[in-house]
């Protein structure tokens, strides 16, 4: 049964390793996956702890429903307090590696403490065995995955690694699987390089029994149909994430220039069809392909056309490519963003962190705040290719002393370069945003400048909240499990009834994180596809677990009641602008130039916006300063924490 | 659990209000229905005038690429001018 996978609990200090199961109880308030992450993060580590020290926990998780019959369930969860932020760490990833970890026996590993020299985890079948790794330091992302395949002689291990960036401690190093699969925010990579831990490798034969394999079957069939139908789903399966920029750049929701321009004109080239071409011109036409156990195919296969890195083989580019890579460095060639990508998988860092820190260093440059002699010559402009893929290349590798800068993080980075380089850093909790500009688009200002692992678009973004859907459907959609009868507005630009959007979005994400579900299955960027509703059936026919809408609805409210718990302990504050819910002063001071007529002009409303946090606060059972009322913490259960009890 | 209906979640009734063989306009505070014809590069909204280039992912299945961009530069020029813009 899915519900018998096990918690490792892992010191790499002492060597020793604590195998348990997970108690039904505690299932029942957290599910798996993130949320139960987050109370394990909560209890393993104490305020105040080192992000880069023995103290801090790396928590790797699968979801509840993952390797089951269930759809698309390929979702790999990894949280820590991070060290870019210095609040809650939290990055999730698709491939096949917490498939092949519930299989090994396990759905969590908490990870403490230092290894004295570099090791990696190999988990196989119930075992676990902490291995040397001096050989594989240094090593790429999929140079580490295939030398441990060829040591232990089975090609079907899969293994999360890290690579130079999160060996050389950049504060926003990712960890991957396979060639492209990132758990990409707020510097994972970077806690396991403190622990020297290079790897942890898994291989399962286990296996998982389903409480009611022909139900469970027969009902996936209906997901599927209802998933692949979707006309959102079959763009994706054609042109992968980056469709999405055909409609943001046709409406100017892209950031541009730092934080310039709405809108990145003219780029034809970095189009998604152009990103295809290449694709089926140097891999065939088949060369979209997929995640365990899912239907979409977002993932494009090609080799890079032409230059330096001519032929080499990668995966992708996510929209987050072209953005970090294309329209916030204002660099307008595919093979750049196709360079770009390839670069950050191999060296195992944050796409959209060090393509929005570039970009960020460029206006600096521009505006006089840095100079040639802080670039070593480099003439760090929009627009210039090669001083962006140089500057990829110094980050990852602490080359010089900006790249050494820049690897610190936009706050410590900004605080070094001095001037008023921080007004310029467009980043929210000390994580740079996504290359969306919201300033037009008033939930999604407010989804950014509340998600908990700060800025970004994967906690609790109302993406739907731009397809003008009529009044009656949004409140179809916003007002299941939990009825609301408050006002809903089909304008983007309205103010009025989106923090309860915000708010159902937050709960909508954190239930599929709980699952392991990817969020293409859900209501994120199609408004038809599965939800609340539609998981009970999914749930009870894999693990037996028998959950009403409303308890799943509550379990995701616990979820994200304790990540703010998390965040209030180590620092969170409503209007700081480094570790609170603020915006940089630009949303509210400097309009959209570019784009639909209703955008130009645009900001964000100071006075609105603070409504906005009070009204989604409210909604959230929080008090004017964003601190959870004491009735609050008792209707979610959440008085006594932290509880221990795994 | 063990209670079947044949009630339709939100999800479910919501797929009979899919179209196929159309779009929406781009413009956010417009989002008319736009029905290309068959092979059609680009596409004009009756609605709100923006224009915009028109990508097939199948014969059947059109997609907006991207704004035509002089025009819509146009548009956006003269409505920012209105609101005592840059």
């Amino acid at each position: 049964m899915p519900l018998n996978r096990k918690i490792a609990i892992i010191d790499l200090t002492t060597g020793d390793i604590d195998v348990k199961p997970i108690p039904l109880a505690v299932r029942k308030q957290y599910l798996g996956g993130r949320g139960l992450d987050a109370y394990l993060l909560y209890n393993h580590t104490e305020k105040g702890c080192d992000p880069l020290g023995p103290d801090n926990a790396l928590i790797i998780s699968g979801g509840l429903l993952t390797a089951t019959c269930a759809s698309a369930t390929a979702r790999t969860h990894i949280m820590a307090k991070s060290p870019l932020t210095g609040l809650l760490g939290s990055a999730n990833m698709g491939g096949f590696f917490a498939p092949e970890m519930a299989w090994a026996g396990f759905h969590h590993l908490v990870i403490k403490g230092k290894a004295d020299k570099p090791v990696y985890l190999f988990i196989h079948n119930g075992s676990i065995e902490i291995r040397d790794a001096a050989h594989l330091w240094g090593k790429t992302t999929t140079d580490t995955q295939w030398a441990i395949r060829a040591e232990l002689g089975d090609e079907e291990i899969k293994s999360c690694v890290i690579g130079p960036a999160g060996e050389n401690l950049v504060r926003y190093a990712n960890v991957m699987t396979g060639i492209k699969n990132s758990a990409g925010r707020t510097g994972m990579g970077c806690v396991m390089g403190s622990k020297n831990l290079k790897a942890v490798a898994v291989r399962g034969t286990m296996d998982i029994n389903i409480a009611r394999p022909a139900e469970a079957l027969e009902y996936n069939k209906q997901f599927i149909d209802q998933i692949t139908s979707a006309k959102v789903n079959q763009t994706q399966g054609t042109l992968g994430t980056p469709f999405i920029w055909g409609a943001t750049n046709s409406w100017g929701g892209l950031r541009t220039r730092n934080f310039q321009y709405n809108q990145c004109e003219y780029a034809d080239d970095i189009e998604p069809e152009r990103l295809d071409d290449i694709a089926t011109e140097t891999i065939g036409p088949h060369h979209m392909t997929g995640c365990f156990g899912c239907q979409v195919h977002c993932r494009a296969q090609y080799k890079i056309p032409s230059g330096q890195y001519a032929g080499k083989y990668d995966e992708g580019p996510e929209y987050t490519s072209q953005g970090a890579f294309g329209a916030m460095p204002d660099c307008r060639s595919a093979v750049t963003v196709l360079t770009g990508n390839h670069l950050v998988d191999q060296y195992g860092v944050d796409n959209l962190e060090i393509g929005s820190i570039i970009a960020w260093a460029m206006e600096l440059f521009e505006l006089g705040i840095l100079t040639t002699e802080q670039t070593d010559g480099l003439e760090l402009r929009f627009g210039n290719d090669e001083a962006l893929l140089e500057m990829v290349h110094r980050i990852c590798t602490r080359k010089g002393w900006l790249g050494d800068t820049l690897a610190d993080g936009g706050i410590p980075a900004a605080e070094k370069i001095g001037n008023n380089a921080f007004d310029y850093l467009i980043q929210v909790k000390g994580m740079n945003n996504l290359h969306s500009d919201e300033r037009a688009t008033p939930a999604l200002a407010l989804n950014v400048a509340t998600a908990s692992r700060g800025s970004d678009h994967l906690r609790s973004r109302p993406a739907i909240d731009l397809y003008h859907l009529p009044e009656p459907v949004l409140r179809k959609i916003y007002s299941s499990p939990i009825p609301y009868e408050g006002p809903l507005s089909s304008e983007h630009t309205d103010y009025e009834g989106k923090p309860w959007q915000v708010f159902w979005q937050e709960n909508c994400y954190m239930a599929v994180d709980c699952l392991g579900i990817c969020k293409y299955h859900t209501v994120f960027l199609g408004a038809t596809l599965p939800n609340f509703e539609d998981w009970p059936k999914v749930i009870y026919y894999n693990t037996g677990l028998e959950l009403t809408p409303e308890q799943i609805w509550e379990i995701a409210e616990r979820s994200n009641m304790v990540e703010r718990l998390f965040n209030l302990r180590e620092g969170l504050s409503r209007d700081d602008l480094k570790k609170g819910d603020m915006l940089n002063h630009r949303y509210f001071d400097e309009p959209c130039l570019r784009g639909a007529p209703g955008v130009v002009g645009r900001t964000i409303d100071r006075e609105k916006f603070s409504k906005m946090i009070d009204e989604f606060y409210a909604h959230k059972g929080l008090d004017k300063n964003g601190v959870p009322k004491p009735a609050t913490l008792k209707r979610l259960g959440l008085k006594n924490e932290p509880s221990h009890l795994l | 659990m063990t209670e079947e209906t044949n009630l339709q979640s939100t999800a479910e009734s919501l797929r009979s209000t899919r179209t196929y063989g159309k779009f929406r306009c781009h413009n956010p505070s417009c989002m008319g229905r736009l029905q290309p014809q068959a092979g059609d590069k680009q596409v004009k909204c009756p609605e709100c005038g923006m224009e915009f280039r028109v990508h097939w992912i199948r014969p059947d299945f059109p997609r907006i690429r991207g704004p035509v961009w002089d025009v819509n530069r146009k548009l956006a020029e003269e409505a920012l001018a209105k609101k005592g813009g840059a």
